[in-house]
């Protein structure tokens, strides 16, 4: 209505439709700065509030470090991130080595009932967490994997697979037959071929599914809580939740122990972000 | 994540393959280079039917097996589809179903707000590239970590309650975490917030392929802004929009252990208990394990049926367009 009419007005039309457009930006930056505040609100809060003692916070004014000491005295922080990071790095370890390999031969090698057998790989990203948590606890269990990594990390590597090789046939079945073929031809046999061609031209693929479960595994609580139930190898996400759900430990504590817990995600997502959002929308495009 | 989606492109994929399978190079062929990729082919595709077959499949079929006992990991004992009965007659199952429900009642702002937010976006004002990164921002913290914010916004002495006051709705001040159906209603909002940058990326995302010149075209007509965003620009975005649902709708069934388990634990009495988060508390913290996985299974069906109206809303849609 309002682009219409500006264009039927005579004289002076420029310098009424330069002031709505001025006001239209104008709105619209500021639609954007609320906005802002919205999405950023949690980690002001957390911030704001780590730097003050209990009572400190329930006057909300004053601040001082002393949470953060606590915090140290109360969560074991250095361990937890140690451990969020061994079982985020070995789990994304054994994804890329499994979904690289698997994605390069359903797409670059096929054999009799590939198709089927990739497309059952794929189907298994419907069965929620929920639903074969406890199968898992009980095998794990039996194998004696309850409160170590091993245990965990296998968790995390199955519900990752299916995704990933998704991903790493798609990506892989972008790279020309011929490139391949050639490299066999000149002798270099399937596994190298992999290892020297399809494999570096893969990067981006591998830098999404990286980003992707590094989130994943980092944020994660339920396969934590109950496979690693003992403190010493517990991740951070998890020593937190549990912290919290003892409801003794102070508010301001709990705010200190978030904000350090999402630092190493946040640090990753600004470094990799187009990765993950190359990630999110994959599977989607045609 | 885009389960559905996937599976449909493998499907596809694999029907592709299978049409072509003899005629084309890199298909199944003879001779000894054929029989080495195909071997090659098997061995570098077997750790990953491995880790599904054993960490996903078999314990897929345990599940099942299990919610036909009553089973409380020690001992297990046969009771066959009466333990289905007795569990769906459960008045606490309802109760749970309900909450599922209720939930579902976000999907419409989950996906409306950031679908504003991202034709905001698309203005391309200046420093929107700045703001697209802000509110992505929270895609990558925990759940835990924003549960553990929401649980202090929501307090009585929190922010909300605050800005009631602040703008003289002080009687409707209100402790939203200690009555069932506001705690409810707590969780949703958090959940919808959580869901913001996810969604606005895959708008953003959809926005960006959109053909310009059917816009410009739109504009030509003299269409207003409003209309062109309501009856050209969503339009255009369906796929996305489809998309984003199915993420959003999963999300609410699966992915909301963590926000439950730190603002609510499922509580005040079953007020915030899911399906997903009954699952938990039946078999962990009850030690049923047997109803547990049968509660599992139950949200492992409505999964499927997701999936499968999902593979409708495609096939439709693709009749459509031929």
């Amino acid at each position: 209505m309002t682009a219409a009419s500006a264009g039927v007005a005579g004289a002076g039309r420029s310098t009424a439709a330069t002031v709505r457009r001025r006001l239209r930006l104008t709105t619209l930056f500021a639609l954007m700065v609320l906005i802002a505040v919205v999405m950023l609100y949690p980690f002001y809060y957390m911030l704001n509030n780590a730097f003050r003692t209990q009572t400190q916070f329930d006057q909300q004014s004053g601040h001082s470090a002393v949470s953060w000491q606590q915090l140290f005295t109360e969560l074991p922080v250095w361990r937890e991130l140690l451990n969020s990071t061994i079982i985020c790095v070995t789990a994304i370890a054994l994804i890329l080595a499994v979904s690289t390999t698997a994605g390069f031969a359903f797409a670059k090698l096929r054999y009799r009932g590939s198709g089927t057998v990739f497309l059952a790989v794929v189907a298994a990203l419907l069965v929620p967490l929920q639903s074969i948590i406890i199968p898992e606890y009980v095998n794990l269990g039996k194998l004696g994997l309850i409160n170590t990594y091993v245990g965990a990390i296998l968790v995390y590597v199955a519900l990752g697979i299916p995704f990933a090789t998704f991903l790493m046939a798609t990506y892989y079945r972008g790279i020309s037959d011929d490139l391949i073929e050639a490299a066999v031809m000149d002798g270099l046999g399937y596994g190298k071929t992999f290892l020297r061609i399809a494999l570096p031209l893969s990067w981006p693929a591998i830098a999404t599914i990286t980003v992707l479960q590094f989130i994943q595994i980092w944020d994660d609580l339920l396969v934590g809580l109950l496979f690693l139930q003992n403190p010493q190898q517990r991740t951070i996400t998890v020593g937190l939740a549990a912290l919290s759900a003892g409801r003794t430990t102070s508010i301001p504590v709990l705010m200190a122990g978030s904000f350090i817990s999402a630092v190493p995600a946040i640090i990753v997502f600004l470094i990799f972000q187009r990765y993950l959002v190359r990630g999110l929308t994959l599977g989607m495009g045609k | 994540m885009s389960a559905i989606q996937a599976a449909e492109e493998a499907a596809a994929e694999s029907a592709l393959a299978r049409r072509g399978r003899g005629g084309r190079r890199g298909g199944v062929g003879s001779g000894r280079l054929a029989r080495r990729r195909r071997r090659a082919g098997i061995m570098l595709s077997l750790p990953a039917v491995i880790v599904v077959v054993g960490l996903l499949a078999i314990p897929i079929g345990q599940a099942v097996y299990y919610s036909f006992t009553s089973w409380d990991g020690i001992t297990a004992t046969w009771i066959g589809p009466s333990a289905y009965v007795s569990a769906l007659t459960d008045p606490i199952f309802w109760r749970v179903i309900e909450n599922n429900a209720l939930l579902l009642l976000s999907i419409p702002f989950a996906i409306g707000i950031p679908l504003a937010i991202a034709a905001l976006l698309h203005e391309h004002v200046r420093g929107w590239r700045f703001f697209r990164s802000v509110y992505f921002l929270p895609t990558a913290i925990s759940w835990v970590v924003i549960g553990m914010v929401a649980v202090q916004f929501f307090a009585l002495s929190g922010l909300m309650n605050k800005m009631l006051a602040a703008v003289g709705l002080g009687a409707l001040q209100t402790d939203m975490l200690a009555g069932q159906y506001t705690a409810l209603a707590a969780v949703a909002i958090t959940f919808i917030w959580s869901m913001l940058g996810t969604n606005i990326i895959i708008f953003l995302t959809g926005m960006a392929t959109l053909d310009q010149t059917l816009i410009e075209a739109a504009r030509v007509d003299g269409l207003s802004r409003w209309q062109i965003f309501s009856r050209v620009t969503v339009p255009l975005l369906k796929r996305f929009i489809q998309f984003s649902f199915v993420i959003t709708v999963i999300s609410a069934f699966s992915a909301l252990f963590s926000l439950i388990f730190v603002m609510t634990n499922g509580g005040p009495g079953f007020g915030t208990t899911t399906l997903e988060f009954f699952v938990y508390q039946t078999a962990f913290s009850q030690g049923q394990f047997g109803t547990g996985a049968l509660y599992g299974m139950i949200l492992f069906v409505i999964m499927i049926i997701v999936g499968l109206v999902q593979l409708r809303l495609i096939r439709s849609e693709d009749g459509e367009g031929w």
